[in-house]
């Protein structure tokens, strides 16, 4: 086996963004989350929570709503600005501004035919929803302070808005108030501010409900416009509400970090008088509650503590299941961390700039567990801002450390490294027109040619020389998919690409011919990391559902190992696992092994060793280094998993064979959190 | 009635101590409350009422320049301010015979963005006249502006608007070491509060706990010798 030098590299300030929207669709089991730099991502819930497309943010572009209309993406924000985003190639399609000051919310009605979007000088306007725009309809009537969150009536016809101070109910056709539903402000200090109402929620049977900044969530009568019930859930804002598909449950989500969940049930046995009941509480964030959905089974948050948190619901999934665990997503499930093996540097991607580092260097040898004296500390070469307001949507760094490419959603840039005395960073002005954006930016091992992602599932092949880039193909799949590539991995040998698309596809092209090999079989879940090993050109493809295969390129089939692993199946605890791999490396010194990573642990796989039973401990490293050596062989199986390093976003190996662990524990990230809410408990 | 009464009796119990004021000044002078009053002449009144007459007037046509003085300082410092933030007089003779209102928009929009920068605005019209700019009837152009400064600032009055009432006076709001630190203390294993677990936390803190107990070491020192 050999022991590792490992680098544990910690100086990777990795800060995600705060969640500041969530949007749902039923039908394709889709949620839409918007952070606060402007990043819309998107999940798909069917293929165990998979991050299937991330859309990058823009400077000033402040997402505040996000909406769904049947398959089309639209957001608002305090820009005023309506966003209707691509989600083929990953950018916003257009941008139509508002003219009513900052937009704070934004709905469609139940036909998709119109948008509301509240904006901040009172007005409630009305979009239509044409083929391939929205166009401006009309105003409602305009009132007189700003309208912080909209809820179309399921029938199309009133609107319930919630201001300062105060809810109205508009008709929908004339634009006319028909009600007004004064909210009572706080108690004590809070009786000077005006209470917001910060979320609304208008059921089909005209029952309203709205959390404010008071800490109340109250139920209003929509036909009589009288208060029928308060609750008061906290003592600080109730930031966020949904309301289930089948309105019999409702959620309020609080600046504390807390779930509330309200049902509509009777307090008798007869079912006559059903009424809202507050019902169970969940703590699953340490800081405000920003959005909120509530699906058929589960409810989904997501705030200022950055992590996405999907709490089914036990009384409608399977208890005690892998369906009903809580699921928390907190990194992202792509490679934010390149690294040039030859060099030794590493490239961090940032949303707005990038930094190359050099990584430190020991002397010496020690038992496995010791840690070495750092000879040269590790040290920042290169910090590289983007111009303009596009953030960094992919990056790149060739494995000898020449060259360095990143891409936004309008321009691809690269740039030719020097390391001399000192360092020196050129930009490669003239680039072909075909490389107009990329998604996705890999490098030849030889840093001799640039692949890059492009529309409809394409790679667009470009030669590297000294100074200049010239184009040379670009590589189609047969498949004619529309979706993008989010996954390239170029052979050691030069000879394969390997690319992925959200489509589930993976293909293969043959880099001397400059044209398709063949395509892997396709399987319905998404592929999470790919790689093709040097030493037998086999292809292993990581999934979402945390299966593994392995196809041979040479015979285009799958491996014997492969099949022997489907046959067996992987161990229960392995899929169990909730975080998904997202880098698969080799070790050159052993063509047997495969060393994957996901967020807690990473694993050495041993294709040489038997499978692991059904039965058999999983995570058997401490065990095996307590027996004596002739036992060890006798437990030991393929499936070598390491969990001493926390929390990874990045685990290579260098061609020194030293591995590489990018660690970012999210202690770090929490202690950068901003304020959360003062708590008094007792005993504390 | 009650007032009246008052001030009879204020006037009665104050006439006594002017009559013994004047009583001692009797010592000192000559004259006295029988004497009769001094004669004045007519003349002499007569030039004594003119004289306070013109002080008078004098000091309120005193008065009165003082404050035109005033007035057209500040005047003179407005016109200053405006000839300052108005463009050049030749840029303002191009553009003062056209009717391109949409024109005078963008420069004062150059102006609210920039008050120095009345070249820059300049250079932007040129170098805009290429991409987004389209030629009328004569001498003028209009080109498109980006109108970021009003967007700009409503949208950062709203996030200022958020973040008040999220973090803003009253929200209760605490650190995170607080939290972490409370999570330590009521945790399984408790232990001391992050900030002075981690190494490279509170770096100010640390060094003011230093400073204090080097100075109250010194201080112990001194008192002991």
């Amino acid at each position: 086996m050999g022991e590792f030098k490992v680098h544990r590299v910690r100086f990777f300030d990795y800060m995600p963004c705060a969640i500041s929207a969530m949007a749902f669709n039923r039908h394709t089991e889709r949620l839409a989350v918007a952070r606060a730099d402007g990043a819309v991502e998107v999940f798909c819930f069917a293929d165990n929570y998979f991050q299937e497309k991330v859309i990058p943010g823009q400077d000033g572009r402040a997402v505040e709503a996000l909406c769904w209309v049947g398959q089309r993406l639209f957001s608002a924000g305090l820009n005023g600005e309506i966003t209707e985003y691509d989600l083929e190639n990953l950018r916003p399609r257009y941008t139509v501004e508002a003219y009513g000051g900052p937009i704070w919310t934004i709905s469609s009605n139940s036909q998709g035919t119109l948008l509301a979007v509240g904006c901040d000088d009172g007005t409630v306007k009305m979009f239509e929803i044409l083929e391939e725009i929205i166009q401006f309809q009309r105003n409602l009537d305009r009132q007189k302070g700003r309208i912080i969150s909209l809820s179309w009536h399921p029938s199309g016809t009133l609107i319930a808005a919630g201001m300062m101070d105060m809810i109205r109910i508009f008709d929908a056709e004339t634009g006319h108030t028909t009600h007004r539903l004064l909210v009572e402000r706080g108690v004590g200090a809070s009786k000077s501010k005006e209470v917001v109402v910060w979320s609304i929620v208008f059921l089909s049977d005209h029952t309203i409900i709205s959390g404010d900044s008071a800490g109340k969530v109250q139920i209003w009568d929509g036909f009589t416009g009288t208060l029928v019930r308060t609750h008061l859930v906290t003592k600080w804002d109730v930031l966020a509400l949904s309301v289930s598909p089948d309105e019999s449950s409702l959620v309020a989500g609080t600046s504390e970090g807390t779930i509330v969940q309200f049902q509509f049930l009777s307090s008798t046995v007869d079912q006559q008088d059903k009424e809202w009941i507050r019902t169970r509480t969940f703590k699953n964030h340490s800081h405000d509650v920003r959005a909120l959905v509530h699906t058929d089974t589960a409810v989904v948050s997501g705030g200022m503590d950055t992590q996405l948190v999907v709490r089914p619901l036990l009384d409608k999934v399977e208890k005690k299941t892998q369906e009903s665990a809580l699921r928390k997503i907190a990194f992202p499930h792509r490679n934010l961390v390149c690294c040039a093996k030859k060099a030794g540097l590493l490239l961090f991607q940032f949303p707005d700039h990038l930094e190359v580092w050099r990584v430190g260097e020991s002397d010496g040898h020690g038992k496995p567990g010791d840690s070495l004296l750092v000879k040269r500390k590790p040290e920042k070469l290169i910090q590289l801002k983007t111009k303009g307001e596009d953030h960094i949507c992919c990056s790149a760094l060739s494995p000898c450390g020449g060259w360095l490419a990143y891409s936004t959603v309008s321009s691809v840039r690269l740039y030719r490294l020097q390391y001399n005395n000192n360092i020196s960073i050129t930009k490669v002005s003239r680039l072909p027109k075909e490389l107009r954006w990329a998604h996705q930016l890999c490098f030849s091992s030889d840093s001799s040619k640039l692949f890059a992602s492009s529309t409809h599932s394409t790679v667009v092949v470009v030669a590297l020389n000294q100074l200049e880039c010239k184009y040379l193909q670009t590589l189609k799949p047969k498949s004619g998919s529309r979706q993008p590539v989010h996954l390239l991995f170029a052979s050691e040998d030069g000879k394969w690409l390997a690319s992925a698309n959200t489509d589930c596809e993976v293909h293969v092209y043959n880099l001397q011919k400059l044209k398709l090999h063949c395509t892997v079989p396709v399987y319905n879940s998404c592929p999470t990391a790919v790689a093709i090993n040097p030493a037998t050109s086999n292809l292993v493809v990581a999934h979402a559902d945390q299966q593994i295969f392995e196809y041979s390129l040479v015979q285009k089939e799958y491996t014997e190992w492969s099949r022997k692993l489907q046959k067996q199946g992987l161990h229960y605890l392995w899929l169990e696992r909730d975080t998904l791999i997202t880098n698969i490396t080799f070790n050159p010194k052993n063509p047997a092994h495969i060393i994957l990573h996901d967020m807690f642990m990473f694993c050495i796989v041993d294709q040489s060793l038997p499978l692991p039973e059904a039965k058999a401990i999983l995570y058997n490293q401490m065990t095996l280094r307590s027996l004596p050596e002739p036992e060890r062989i006798r437990h030991s199986h393929a499936f070598k998993i390491c969990k001493n390093f926390q929390h990874l976003l990045c685990v290579t190996l260098l061609e020194d064979h030293s591995l590489v662990v990018v660690e970012r524990p999210l202690l770090e990230i929490m202690s950068q959190l901003p304020a959360p809410v003062r708590q008094k408990k007792f005993a504390t | 009635m009650a007032k009246k009464q008052r001030g009879e009796t204020t006037s009665s119990s104050k006439t006594p101590k002017i009559v013994e004021q004047t009583d001692n000044f009797s010592l000192m002078l000559t004259s006295s409350d029988d004497e009769e009053p001094e004669e004045v002449t007519f003349e002499d009144a007569k030039t004594e009422a003119l004289r306070s007459m013109k002080l008078a007037l004098d000091g309120a046509r005193r008065e009165k320049e003082l404050l035109k003085e005033k007035r057209r300082k500040r005047q003179e410092l407005f016109q200053e301010q405006k000839k300052r933030k108005l463009l050049p007089a030749d840029v303002l003779e191009e553009i003062d015979s056209a009717p391109s209102k949409k024109q005078k928009e963008s420069e004062d929009e150059a102006e609210e963005e920039d008050q120095e920068g009345e070249e820059e605005s300049r250079k932007k019209k040129n170098s805009k006249k290429m991409a987004h700019s389209r030629s009328l009837k004569g001498n003028y152009t209009v080109t498109t502006v980006r109108e970021r400064a009003s967007a700009s600032c409503q949208q950062q009055t709203a996030e200022d608007f958020l973040r008040s009432r999220l973090y803003g006076p009253g929200s209760c709001r605490t650190t995170s070491n607080e939290l972490l630190s409370l999570q330590n203390k009521k945790g399984k294993n408790k232990s001391a509060a992050v900030q002075f677990v981690k190494k490279d936390w509170a770096c100010k803190e640390k060094a003011k706990a230093e400073k204090m107990k080097k100075r109250w070491i010194h201080k112990q020192q001194v008192s002991s010798c």
